[in-house]
């Protein structure tokens, strides 16, 4: 009997598996396809490997300049807001003072209003305060807007991580900064990374902040680049350029998860069980 | 209040100051540069790089920087236009020229009521490039300038000629023996022999119902007149449950009844439906004049596509056989605040030229609205069919207006024409929806009405 | 001590809030404002108008759709994604092939790799009628009785969007859950199991108890996002927001009023209330969960 149900269970845990790969594996197989062949039948096989698409996305939708931009960005901003949401997390969680609690629930509160109603306005700031279109302006953007999400995760981590040891390095003489930057924060190295993976994800798919902020081509993130590219396969019909485009965008992530993917669930694990 | 100015201080500088309406700076007029281009001034140019490309404006401005050695052009050939300006056009601070298309652009009846648009009078009196005794405004087809025109005043300027009409394969037309209908009668009769052979008489881009409604309001127009057109634009009451308004939808739903649209067509995008279509496996599909081009990479060679105007609804129509909707496409306009207004003038005066006009027939397989530029080309196919369209229809071209002035209205429109197509209701409802959407959008004070 | 104390403070907390402030809090600021006014969105103008907007966000039927829209999805797609993910999480719990467990795991969560955009785009061809992958699918097992245009018929489309919605999130929970679960001490789970209670009590009286913490993260997370849904619809379906309004969410009906319609000041109203919807909703999931872990424990 058990031993039904553990084949049943098998049997459903593999299925979920295949729907989650199977739209991925068909979009690979349809990056090397011609644009006939995709549209003759879903199933199909490709006649033969069309890795030219693959190159058509990176020369002519420019991918790798794209790449490299929001690498900058991405890295920028991912330092950033790790750095100032950890001392505003752990500053809310740890120490008791007048507006706590309202500067918190300002904060968490950013989290929660849809972004493009504050787009032109904030278009406003960054112009005025003349970094439209270039790297830090979008680094600070980006930064301010994965602020809310990362001082919430951390405020709850930092909540929970033991006091005896800041007391003890408080007795010690250490400084309120002592104890954070050599205390507090190496302990809390698991929530940072997970926080940090989230923030990575969500700031490498960001698409409305840039495509506002950031209107030079040459100075395109990815996300603006395979925009370009769907609009224009949208007049062109140029669906094997536009499937190839996306695996090039997808791979790099996928790529970084399956290799870091003990650290990534680590700090999952550590982040989930505060 | 001003709006930008309502964030306070830390937002007031982006306003500029003074409301005189002429920012920008003149130079002198003379016979060679008779908008009176400052010639040194830079010029910013912000293309929609669609279908198209950008490559005819490129070519605008490099024609532009020829003449004036000067001036730096600054060229953007991007995607989503209105994401892009809008904040740019509330601080008043817009580039000098701006190709509001696409998918994402500004609504244009904002930006008139706003008044935001630099009216374009002086261009179209200024002397056309390639013949000066010639005004630029008798180099351009006709209706151009209607399309561009609000309460009185030219606003933009449309590059692209645009025809809607039905397409077919010409090649699978010979093989099968049929031959394009003239009347709506026709074309049931002629699609129920179609399906007998298993192909599909028709399909569409359902994912889109505007596809559908050009042959709709087409063939409405046909059988009520530029009487009917008007009603509709100016939302007369009862104007969408006239007698030729639902006559066309009863047509167009005819369709549906007697099973002659592809199985699954409601659900496919514009670029799924297109790829249908020139697989074979649907006879007809309805579409502007711009297909050829957007279907260049998957045509199938000897596919032959070619335009058609939509039948006649009966034999008594209001407007003569032939009459084909048309309309012109890629708005090109000047902001009010450009800082070198000019320079867009004299810029767009460049870009209608017939020589950057020919290079765009032959880039974007598309009608430029620049009279005779594409005299002495060789035609593709599906453009030469058009071309023969807007001959054989003369004078007899008509356009609704209404889907630039009321998108609350179009929108009614479409949704219930996509009900319409798939059978969820009748034509009599589809019309009573409709028409209380535009008994709405009439009612609604904060909409500002235009008159045609 | 006291005096360090304070300046650490200021030195750790002014340079992020000012940050967030310029960039965050200002433009929020003036939209809130603008929900009052008039504004097209385009002018310099903007005319305040009172509550105006917001009375006539009450008689707006593609808003009250999007509102029942938004609802159904904040019951079904927590509740979905939560199930499976809880599921899933314990099968793999209490597999004894670790290594297979890990990569299931792994796998379960590349679709939180993957921007919403690219999900939309895919799962647009996964539905596509006559040349998609479900359809498809339904053929190639002999059923296909049950192809269906997925996106077009105004029933299922709404459910279709949903569906896309559970299948990029339940392997992040999976992860989240399973992680939870994997702090719960071992001997805690032997010994229930060997007092003979059965799998799905021991699941019930210890596990869920023990990670009822993750279990509402998740389900504010997923509020949120059921909530939102509006890059799906806009991509995805028919119009979009169709077939006939079927899949229209208040998203899209705010993305639509202010750059289609140019009704700025009145989208930025749907902003406001969107904002306080989510807010109460927050707050009160957060208060009905924290009495049943009480009642459960």
């Amino acid at each position: 009997m058990t031993r039904v149900t553990n084949g049943v269970l098998h049997a459903v845990l593999a299925l979920w598996a295949a729907l989650v790969t199977l739209p991925l594996l068909w979009a690979v197989v349809s990056s090397l396809k011609t644009d006939e062949e995709i549209f003759d039948s879903p199933w199909s096989v490709p006649s033969k490997l069309h890795f030219e698409n693959w190159g058509r996305a990176w020369q002519e939708a420019q991918i790798g300049r794209y790449l490299f931009n929001t690498l900058i960005v991405v890295g920028g901003a991912l330092v950033l807001v790790m750095l100032l949401g950890s001392l505003v997390a752990y500053c809310l969680a740890r120490y008791e003072f007048p507006g706590n609690r309202v500067i918190y629930y300002t904060l968490i509160a950013g989290m929660l209003f849809p972004v493009f109603l504050a787009l032109v306005p904030l278009f406003f700031v960054v112009n005025r305060m003349g970094l439209l279109g270039t790297y830090h302006g979008l680094i600070l953007v980006y930064a301010a807007y994965a602020l809310p999400f990362t001082v919430f995760f951390l405020h709850g981590f930092f909540r929970t991580l033991p006091t005896a040891v800041a007391e003890a390095a408080f007795i010690d003489g250490a400084s309120h900064a002592g104890v954070f930057w050599r205390v507090m924060l190496p302990m809390a190295r698991p929530g940072l990374i997970s926080v940090g993976i989230f923030n990575f994800l969500g700031l490498w798919n960001q698409y409305l902040l840039p495509v506002v902020l950031n209107p030079d081509p040459d100075r395109y993130v990815l996300s603006q680049g395979l925009a370009a590219l769907a609009v224009s396969q949208g007049y062109r019909s140029d669906w094997s350029g536009l499937f190839a485009g996306l695996i090039i965008a997808i791979m790099p992530v996928l790529l970084a998860y399956v290799l870091f993917q003990r650290q990534i669930r680590a700090g999952l694990t550590a982040g989930a069980v505060k | 209040m001003g709006v930008a100015g309502v964030a306070g201080a830390a937002l007031a500088g982006c306003v500029t100051g003074g409301d005189d309406g002429d920012t920008g700076t003149k130079g002198d007029k003379s016979a060679t540069n008779p908008l009176g281009v400052p010639v040194d001034a830079p010029l910013e140019v912000v293309i929609f790089k669609g279908g198209y490309g950008d490559d005819y404006a490129k070519q605008a401005g490099s024609l532009y920087t020829q003449k004036y050695p000067k001036a730096a052009i600054d060229h953007k050939g991007i995607q989503r236009v209105g994401d892009v300006l809008q904040p740019r056009f509330v601080a008043d601070t817009p580039p000098d020229v701006v190709d509001n298309s696409g998918a994402g652009r500004l609504d244009l009846a904002t930006l008139v009521a706003s008044k935001k648009l630099k009216d374009l009078g002086e261009l179209l009196d200024s002397p056309s490039v390639d013949d000066p005794s010639k005004k630029v405004r008798d180099t351009l087809l006709p209706g151009v300038v209607e399309d561009g025109t609000f309460d009185g005043s030219v606003q933009v300027l449309n590059f692209s000629s645009v025809l809607w009409g039905v397409w077919y394969s010409k090649s699978l037309f010979a093989k099968n023996g049929w031959t394009f209908p003239t009347t709506w009668e026709e074309m049931l009769t002629l699609g129920d022999t179609i399906k007998k052979t298993g192909v599909a008489p028709w399909t569409w881009q359902g994912k889109y119902p505007e596809y559908m409604n050009d042959p709709l309001q087409s063939l409405a127009a046909k059988a009520g007149g530029m009487d009917l057109v008007k009603a509709i634009d100016n939302l007369e009451p009862g104007a969408w449950q006239s007698a030729p308004m639902l006559a066309a939808a009863e047509a167009i739903h005819q369709l549906v009844v007697r099973g002659h649209i592809m199985t699954g067509s409601e659900a496919l995008s514009h670029t799924e439906a297109q790829n249908a279509w020139c697989k074979g496996q649907a006879a007809f599909i309805p579409c502007g004049s711009w297909l050829e081009g957007e279907q260049q990479a998957v045509t199938p060679a000897g596919f032959d596509m070619v335009m058609a105007a939509v039948p006649a609804l009966t034999g008594s129509d209001k407007l003569a056989n032939g009459a084909v909707q048309g309309a012109s496409s890629e708005s090109f306009l000047v902001p009010a605040k450009a800082k070198n207004p000019q320079g867009g003038l004299e810029y767009l005066r460049l870009l209608f030229s017939k020589q950057v006009a020919r290079g765009f027939a032959e880039s974007a397989k598309a009608l430029p609205v620049v009279i005779g530029a594409t005299d002495g080309l060789t035609l593709s196919s599906g453009l030469s069919s058009v071309a023969a369209a807007a001959k054989a229809a003369g004078p007899n071209v008509f356009t609704y207006r209404f889907r630039t002035w009321y998108a609350p209205l179009s929108k009614a429109f479409d949704d219930a024409t996509g009900e319409l197509l798939t059978n969820r209701v009748n034509p009599a409802q589809w019309a009573e929806r409709i028409q209380k959407a535009a008994d709405s959008v009439a009612k609604d004070s904060s909409i500002v009405k235009h008159k045609r | 001590m006291r005096h360090g104390r304070y300046r650490f403070l200021a030195g750790a907390m002014i340079p992020p809030l000012l940050l967030y402030g310029v960039f965050v809090l200002s433009p929020y600021a003036q939209a809130f404002y603008l929900a009052f006014t008039d504004w097209n969105g385009l002018s310099g103008q903007a005319n305040l108008v009172g509550l105006e907007n917001f009375g006539k966000l009450w008689s707006d039927p593609l808003f009250l759709a999007a509102l029942r829209h938004n609802g159904l999805m904040l019951l079904v797609v927590p509740l979905v994604t939560i199930g499976l993910a809880l599921f899933f999480a314990a099968m793999l719990g209490t597999g004894e092939k670790r290594r297979a467990a890990s990569a299931y795991r792994i796998v379960y969560f590349f679709p939180q790799l993957l921007s919403v955009a690219i999900i939309a785009v895919l799962w647009q061809f996964v539905y596509t009628p006559n040349s998609g992958l479900l359809n498809g699918l339904l053929s190639g097992i002999g059923l296909p009785g049950l192809r269906r245009s997925w996106l077009a018929e105004p029933d299922l489309a709404i459910w279709a969007v949903m569906a896309t919605m559970i299948w990029a999130a339940v392997g992040f929970y999976v992860v989240l859950f399973s992680a939870a679960m994997e702090s719960i001490p071992a001997d805690v789970l032997e010994a229930a199991l060997l007092d003979g209670a059965g799998r799905m009590t021991t699941f019930r009286r210890i596990t869920l108890p023990l990670v009822w913490d993750s279990v509402q993260v998740a389900w504010i997370y997923l509020g949120v996002a059921a909530l939102d849904g509006f890059a799906l619809v806009q991509i995805m379906t028919v119009g979009p927001g169709g077939p006939d309004n079927s899949t229209e969410v208040m998203g899209l009906s705010l993305y639509r009023n202010a750059f289609t319609y140019g009704k700025f000041g009145y989208a930025s109203a749907m902003g406001v209330a969107l904002f306080f919807l989510t807010l109460t909703l927050a707050v009160l999931l957060l208060r009905v969960s924290r009495r049943e872990r009480v009642e459960l424990s």
